[in-house]
């Protein structure tokens, strides 16, 4: 130990009071330890250590800002004190600032190398950050401080396993097995550890080694997990290539759970063959195995299913005509969805449809069923009529699909599954207020059925309905919460949280729709702060094996659709108001208000209002006793509405707050990149942009808004004012002509693109906002362009006609009533293109109540009181 | 529809499924605690990469005196969309076996709502659960639970 500096140094009294400080904080006695702090600092107020405890008390008494402030003048005042550090790293962690932390809590070791508090959390901190070569390091040093503690050999085993170094691990976890004795029977902590030893040996490939560790302590009963015990036998032993005793592995793995998908495959792998990509050559042999699981396990389905995708000619008929007659028998809703895969097969979907179709025709004859055979109950007719109805939908014959709804739903208008699956082919032609409506009639006929409501609510918020929705789905929700929407997002609810977003998006309320992103970034980055406390729990509990695959899961958590489609959605919104920042006053918030939204907006306010009284209360309640932890509490939100999100002065940054952790996640989704894209070359870094286009024209090469994004770059680099600097210059000129030749004008290229996809209305419609970018004149042209997408061989969907819609109104066509009106005749079965008034008394409409369900049926529906 | 224990990222897809179907919801470290605890007795039913259904369950780790170890199920539910295939028995199974096995449990039990006459039907008929307690103002918001149980005595513990 280095001497003390006199600037530390204390007399014996106040030495022995700063003792008692650390005591108290250790034992939560935080209003003493203040008055025994300040008993210090009345004589030696410039006394660092005394002055970081100080603050730290008070922040853990709800005094944050203070206490943040008494810190950093502590450590200020000693830069040479572990305690100041640690207590400055501390409290960082608490702010969820890993890096700070991690660096105060590296000067805390440098002041005090042996610290086992500070080393443990240097370590989880360390993983947090995944600093895999320094966390070897600590997990060293603990290990040599402290050999008898089994987690700290545990520790330096996951350590060297995540730092890439397998071989290692298993070492350490060899020497630890050799200090353990007297392992009681049926210790499950002890079999975790053993099954991670097996699972190193089997990464080593040892595979004998982890073969006879694994037998030979599953006979002594020190590995209990029999699961693992089996599926570890059976992949070794394939390994191994001992076919037979694999065999029977996977063959006891099948008896145990017959439906597990992967113990199919391994047992097919097994025997040489790919279970999903049986060649002629394999066909026969592998549908033998089939069978004979199908007869060893009558109650299994997995077999029977598996034997229809291999299944080829008579012998497909055969078997797909009994599990689609059974399926249907047995009123199985899932029926269509479980076989559309088949559906990539063209023959497959002929011969379901004619099976299906036949057995329609057999029930609606109307020849008396003979007095012998047990006649069909009626329900068969209906799930007939629903998988039907499903069958058409999905191979586009949506008109066919809703007049059998309707002949099942005048048959029997009781079944919210018929209602759900017209709300879905609604949804599908885009008539989002039909569907909304028709999801509704499915929940009055259930209303005890969550299920029914949430969806509900989803349709309505696809049809504009943000209260309304918000009205259904309140109906299971917290009824303590300030509102429907904000218990859900509290529960982390994914699903509300994108889709109240785009539905604020699309009303126009750019404010919401992005506080609403910023509500789903939140549950992610929770997310990745939850794992933070199970790098100390899981060695703890010995389960490591579970452990090392959340390190990786974390790591990839933000490549879930959800967030992927937040990130694009919010960046573009971002990049619209970098663009033209005037859109944050056209927004529709306070000023442009409608009746409906006036309305919702008093009531968030007066349960925002609300909120914040229980907050304070709450509060009050807890300053007189207790701790409230280094994590900052629930912050107040001044801006419910979202509106300074939209007056952001970096809107760049904030959009890369949610791209920048995609971009190195190796996504195959042209829209990440184009977003990428589209923030980076705004952010003026080209090269950047230009990587990311080439990612695009790879994963798509004539995407059309790829197309529009190369003319974009080709055009601003040329439009600067000077290249950029070397070495960027060059290198961005380089990789710009490989993707667009610099000998073609870009007028040309434009045309010639549009040449060469003369079908397609979306590269139509990019053509247009090419000529846009380059300010084709006249105007007309660009409206022309648009219009061809209505030639008869054009192809487009909905939202292509929407998006086009949207774009003649931002460049302030004269055209954009024909192209909308035109766009409804095209699409028959769609409303969106209807007029706003139309669709004014669509939305009104589009809720059902409860008088029109009684209609329908009188005593079926079930009130929530 | 794939039936096998649940994995660490298959926990969004039930939240999310857990979110859709019932009244009593959890964040994410709730079903991160119980995978990284008891990674054994939780299981899902999959379609093609959707979780459609799924068992949460652990160990009860504080047993009183005279009492066994036994298994408690936190949450169990089936999408809509995918019920009648017997579903929840399968994943109910499956995981009593992990239960009896790993840990010895001799039985599981569960709490419901009084007022959720579809789930009671399903544990009582379906997978054989009993009554044994009511206990009173059980939910935040008030409401009684049935305390539900299970015996899985029948349940070997023996390694094959």
């Amino acid at each position: 130990m280095p001497p003390v500096p006199p600037k530390r140094a204390l007399p014996s009294k106040e030495s022995s009071l700063f003792k008692e400080v650390l005591n108290q904080y250790e034992t939560k006695q935080h209003k003493k330890g203040l008055k025994t702090a300040d008993q210090i600092l009345k004589k030696f107020p410039e006394h660092g250590e005394t002055l970081c405890m100080k603050g730290l008390i008070l922040t853990h008494m709800g005094r944050r800002e203070e206490g943040l402030e008494l810190v950093k003048k502590g450590v200020r005042l000693d830069l040479t004190s572990h305690i100041v550090w640690h207590v400055f790293g501390l409290i960082q962690k608490g702010e969820k600032n890993y890096e700070e932390a991690l660096k105060s809590y590296t000067q805390a070791l440098r002041w005090d190398k042996e610290n086992l508090n500070i080393l443990r959390d240097a370590a989880h901190l360390q993983t947090q950050l995944r600093h895999f070569d320094q966390l070897v390091e600590t997990r060293h040093t603990l290990l040599r401080l402290r050999p008898n503690l089994r987690q700290n050999w545990i520790g330096l085993a996951v350590a060297y396993h995540l730092n890439g170094n397998a071989v290692e691990a298993k070492k350490v976890l060899e020497h630890y097995e050799l200090t353990l004795k007297n392992v009681p029977d049926y210790d499950v902590e002890h079999s975790e550890v053993l099954l991670y030893h097996v699972r190193l040996l089997e990464e080593v490939e040892e595979f004998d080694e982890a073969l006879s560790m694994l037998d030979v302590n599953a006979k002594s009963r020190a590995i209990i997990d029999r699961t693992a015990i089996m599926e570890c036998r059976a992949r070794i032993l394939s390994k191994l290539k001992n076919t037979d005793e694999a065999e029977h592995s996977w063959q006891a793995l099948i008896q145990q759970n017959p439906d597990n998908y992967d113990y199919y495959q391994g047992y097919f792998s097994n025997r040489g063959l790919d279970l999903y990509n049986i060649t002629d050559d394999t066909h026969v042999k592998a549908m033998q195995i089939l069978s004979d699981f199908s007869t060893q396990l009558p109650k299994a389905a997995a077999p029977r299913r598996l034997a229809l995708e291999i299944a080829k000619g008579d012998e497909f008929k055969e078997l797909i005509e009994s599990y689609l007659l059974s399926g249907i028998e047995r009123g199985i809703p899932s029926l269509f969805t479980d076989i559309k895969l088949l559906y990539k097969d063209a023959f497959k979907q002929e011969t379901i449809q004619s099976v299906i179709e036949s057995h329609r025709e057999k029930l609606s004859s109307p020849a008396p069923p003979a007095p012998s055979s047990e006649s069909e109950p009626p329900t068969t007719y209906l799930w007939t009529l629903y998988f039907l109805a499903q069958h058409y939908s999905f191979i586009g014959q949506h008109d066919k699909s809703l007049s059998l709804l309707e002949t099942a739903l005048s048959h029997t208008p009781t079944l919210p599954e018929l209602f759900m699956f017209k709300a879905r082919v609604l949804k599908r032609v885009g008539d989002p207020y039909g569907a909304a409506r028709a999801m509704d009639e499915a929940r009055l006929l259930d209303l005890q059925d969550r299920f029914l409501n949430t969806k509900t609510g989803k349709y309505r918020l696809r049809a504009g309905l943000e209260e309304e929705a918000q009205d259904v789905l309140g109906l299971f929700t917290k009824k303590d919460a300030p509102s429907p929407g904000a218990d859900l997002e509290d529960m982390q609810s994914i699903l509300f949280l994108t889709e109240d977003a785009a539905c604020h998006r699309r009303n126009g309320n750019l404010g919401l729709a992005l506080k609403r992103y910023h509500g789903l970034q939140k549950v992610f980055n929770e997310i990745e702060d939850d794992q933070y406390d199970f790098h100390g729990y899981s060695l703890r509990r010995f389960t490591i094996n579970v452990y090392l695959s959340m390190i990786p899961w974390a790591d990839r958590v933000r490549s879930h659709t959800a967030y992927v489609q937040a990130a694009i959605a919010a960046s573009q919104i971002y990049v619209s108001l970098h663009d033209d920042p005037t859109l944050a006053n056209k927004s529709s918030t306070a000023n442009h208000l409608t009746g409906a939204e006036k309305k919702a907006k008093k009531k968030a306010q007066k349960a925002a209002a609300q909120k914040v009284r229980e907050e304070a209360k709450k509060a009050l309640a807890q300053t007189n006793s207790d701790d409230k932890g280094l994590e900052p509490g629930p912050q107040k939100d001044d801006d419910p509405d979202g509106a300074s999100l939209l007056k952001a002065t970096d809107p760049l940054n904030k959009a890369w707050t949610f791209l920048g952790p995609l971009a190195n996640l190796d996504l195959k989704n042209v829209d990440v990149w184009l977003a990428i894209y589209d923030v980076s070359v705004r952010q003026k870094k080209f090269l950047q942009a230009v990587r990311a286009l080439n990612h695009v024209k790879s994963l798509d090469p004539e995407n059309p808004e790829l197309h529009v994004r190369l003319v974009h770059l080709r055009h601003t680099v040329s439009s600067l004012p000077q290249p950029p600097p070397e070495p960027i210059g060059p290198v961005l000129s380089e990789s710009l002509d490989k993707l667009l030749s610099p000998e073609v004008s870009l007028e040309t290229y434009n045309s010639q693109y549009l040449q060469q996809h003369p079908t397609s209305g979306h590269a139509i419609f990019a053509s247009a906002k090419v000529l846009r970018l380059l300010g084709a004149t006249p105007a007309e042209e660009i409206d022309n362009t648009v219009f061809t997408m209505f030639n008869p061989d054009v192809q487009f969907g909905v939202d292509t006609g929407l998006d086009v819609v949207n774009f003649l109104k931002s460049i302030r066509s004269s055209r954009v009533e024909e192209f909308r009106a035109a766009a409804d005749k095209k699409f028959e079965l769609s409303t969106i293109f209807k007029s706003s008034t139309d669709i004014a008394s669509l939305r009104h409409e589009a809720i059902a109540t409860v008088e029109d369900a009684e209609k329908a049926d009188g005593d079926k529906v079930e009130v929530i009181s | 529809m794939n039936i096998r224990p649940a994995r660490i990222d298959d926990l969004m897809g039930m939240q999310a499924c857990n979110l859709q179907n019932l009244p009593e919801n959890y964040t994410m470290k709730y079903y991160m605690y119980h995978e990284l605890t008891w990674p054994q007795v939780s299981f899902v039913a999959e379609d093609n990469g959707r979780i459609v259904g799924y068992i949460l369950a652990k160990m009860e780790e504080e047993i009183s005196d005279g009492d066994e170890p036994h298994g408690h199920v936190t949450s169990i539910s089936v999408l809509r969309t995918y019920r009648r295939l017997g579903l929840a028995k399968r994943l109910m199974v499956q995981s009593q076996e992990a239960m009896a096995t790993v840990y010895r449990a001799s039985y599981v039990s569960l709490h419901v709502r009084k007022s959720n006459r579809a789930a009671l039907a399903l544990y009582k008929d379906t997978l054989g659960f009993e009554v044994k307690d009511i206990e009173k103002k059980y939910y935040a918001d008030g409401e009684d639970a049935y305390a539900m149980r299970l015996s899985l005595k029948y349940i070997s513990g023996d390694v094959c």
